[in-house]
């Protein structure tokens, strides 16, 4: 199949000067801005929650500012401001979803939230100290030459995000803190996050909404020896077919391995390629070593992760925007990017650590015995799964989240030992434990959460005249 | 176009157009099941959320077409029902009905409802439309 005058790809104009992007929905964000225009999502948004900041801290920064150990009020301000937004922007259609049937995912999340705003901080300052900033730096630094790594685009934003914007949204919700306590930990944990970020992309810029939604992070030669190792297939062809049910079927084994989340799978890209092509890079992680349910996936044989090269024809697809978002998750308009695959490659890691040198490529014709053993594991972890007691998918769920966020970092930096064994990671504070009874009534869950976390609404700021210095001392 | 029996989000548009009996699927043990039954391809798979980990294995063995009371393409099973090229309306809501999927404020009679009028019909989906997904009564 040839692109004619019918099919062009208009997706570049995306990237002109004043160009705002198309609508993915029709919602729209207020958050603190009440009385203001409303936001959209998109390129647009991100212009406008930008032009509304009193700091510069979500323009390109230095290099310099990023060592700095301390975020003044108003760069706090609008660091949470922006990834509410950014939270909105990626979650609110998502957050529709309902109940699982399987999994209590949205009261999972909301311990996990509250959780890692109150564990995370002394962890990441403990892993701060012992690698410094610039170490923390180099460790996103790291995914520039790497695939089948979990220092990716969902795993750096959870850390500000999640850890420090949802998991304070989830406390104010629950009126177990004020708008002005933790700022010190606040500054931990996005400090953390904005050098991770940082030192991944070294754009001036942390998320990939800030740059039209392109994570372009790889260094050109060794995107170069992935592109190599790409073979090339029309579209409803069975070399196709095999790839692209492939790529379904391990990313279904990935989300189901994370608890039906979003840690499981990480895109990079768009990269263009010379021929006009788009490629996405897309790392599938479909045995996680960390949880003792992933057994079933060891029992399998399966690696740590699959990377699947994905080779996109624009024009076949007529591709009027492509956005991979800073949950690492890939959407265009047209919605149906599938029947567009021309190219495909496979590798696969092992274990987390295997070095990049001995990551192999796997061929498409001998996909099908891969393709078997993930149909098998997917059968087992599910019908694993589904004995489980609520209980225990829902600690479960909170150690996916509150663990597998910052495990590559700590993993990288050599402290994730540390943490488990001094800073007991795997044990649950009180506090959190006592949650446990207090989400599922009145709603808190199911309905608060998804009022104040993805709708943006819960995202107080902090006072113009706030100690940075200060953390939480009166319960009253 | 036959009687159109419920409409929602289209998850992406195809020309795929799966017709089989809509099988309401409640409880994982339901899902198992219906794999364990060999039937899998004779049917529309029903079910009330818009996660992908409910489904997993029968989307994973080759489900023909979903139809979800919430959730979006957004939705982690909207994701993943794109990947596999399985044909799926999400939030979809019965055409005979005013009742629609509010986030926290829909009862349970709401999907009641709607797992009562198509479970079992014989139905295909239509999505043809970039945004809407239609459950069509089959000849």
């Amino acid at each position: 199949m040839t692109a004619t005058s019918e099919h062009r790809a208009t997706y570049k104009q995306r990237y002109q000067d004043g160009d705002p992007g198309l609508r993915f929905q029709d919602l729209t964000y207020v958050g603190n801005f009440k009385g203001q225009e409303p936001i959209p999502d998109g390129i647009l948004g991100d212009r406008m929650i930008r032009s509304r900041a009193k700091s510069g801290v979500l323009e390109r920064v230095a290099k310099e500012g990023v060592l700095r150990d301390q975020f003044t009020i108003d760069e706090l301000n609008d660091l949470n401001n922006y990834l509410a937004w950014n939270i909105w922007d990626v979650l609110v259609m998502r957050a529709t979803e309902g109940v699982s049937g399987m999994i209590p995912r949205q009261e999972y999340e909301i311990l996990a939230f509250m959780h890692e705003f109150y564990r995370w901080p002394e962890i990441l300052r403990m892993t701060t100290d012992e690698v410094g900033a610039q170490g923390i730096m180099d460790i996103g630094a790291s995914a520039r030459r790497e695939i089948g790594t979990k220092v990716n685009a969902v795993h750096d934003w959870c850390i500000g995000a999640v850890g420090f914007g949802m998991g304070r949204c989830g406390l104010l919700a629950l009126e177990a803190i004020g708008p002005d306590d933790y700022i010190e930990e606040s500054n931990e944990i996005l400090k953390f996050m904005q050098r991770v970020l940082w030192g991944k992309r070294q754009d001036g810029y942390i998320l990939n909404s800030q740059d039209r939604y392109r994570c372009r992070i790889h260094e050109q030669d060794f995107l170069d020896s992935i592109v190599d190792q790409v073979e090339h297939f029309e579209p409803d062809s069975p070399p196709h077919q095999a790839f692209t049910r492939f790529n379904a079927a391990a990313e279904l084994l990935s989300f189901l391995d994370h608890y039906d989340c979003r840690l499981g799978l990480g895109d990079t890209g768009p990269y263009e390629l010379p021929d006009g092509k788009l490629l996405i890079l897309r790392d599938l992680f479909v045995n996680e070593e960390a949880f003792h349910w992933s057994d079933v996936c060891d029992d399998q044989g399966l690696p740590h992760c699959y990377t699947l090269a994905l080779v996109i024809d624009p024009d076949l697809m007529s591709l009027e925007e492509i956005r991979v978002n800073d949950i690492s998750t890939t959407f265009t308009r047209p919605k149906n990017y599938i029947s567009a695959i021309v190219g495909g490659a496979v590798f696969a890691r092992e274990k987390w650590n295997t070095p990049m040198a001995e990551v192999y490529n796997i061929p498409v014709a001998d996909l099908g015995g891969h393709l078997t053993k993930v149909q098998n594991a997917t059968l087992k972890l599910y019908q694993k799964t589904s004995r489980m007691n609520r209980r225990d998918l829902i600690w479960n769920g909170q150690y996916v989240y509150y663990v597998d966020m910052i495990l590559p970092h700590l993993r990288l930096a050599g402290t994730y030992d540390k943490a488990c064994k001094d800073y007991q990671l795997w044990e649950i504070d009180q506090r959190v434990s006592n949650y446990y009874y207090d989400i599922t009534k009145r709603g808190f869950a199911q309905v608060t959460v998804p009022q104040k976390i993805f709708s943006g609404e819960g995202y107080l700021p902090f006072s113009d005249g706030a100690d940075t210095r200060r953390s939480k001392y009166r319960w009253l | 176009m036959g009687d159109v029996l419920a409409e929602g989000y289209n998850v992406f548009n195809t020309n795929k157009s799966p017709e089989g009996v809509i099988k309401y699927l409640g409880a994982p043990q339901d899902v198992i099941g219906l794999i364990q039954s060999g039937k899998l391809g004779e049917h529309i798979l029903l079910v009330r959320g818009g996660t992908t980990t409910f489904l997993a294995p029968a989307l994973s063995m080759g489900a023909i077409g979903v139809i979800t009371m919430s959730g979006a393409p957004e939705s982690h099973l909207g994701i993943l029902s794109r990947e596999f090229q399985t044909p799926c309306v999400m939030t979809a809501h019965l055409t005979s009905s005013d009742s629609r999927y509010v986030v926290g404020e829909t009862d349970d009679s709401h999907f009641e409802e709607i797992a009562r009028e198509l479970d079992g019909k014989r139905v295909r989906l239509d999505c043809t439309d970039h945004e809407v997904g239609r459950v069509v009564l089959a000849d």
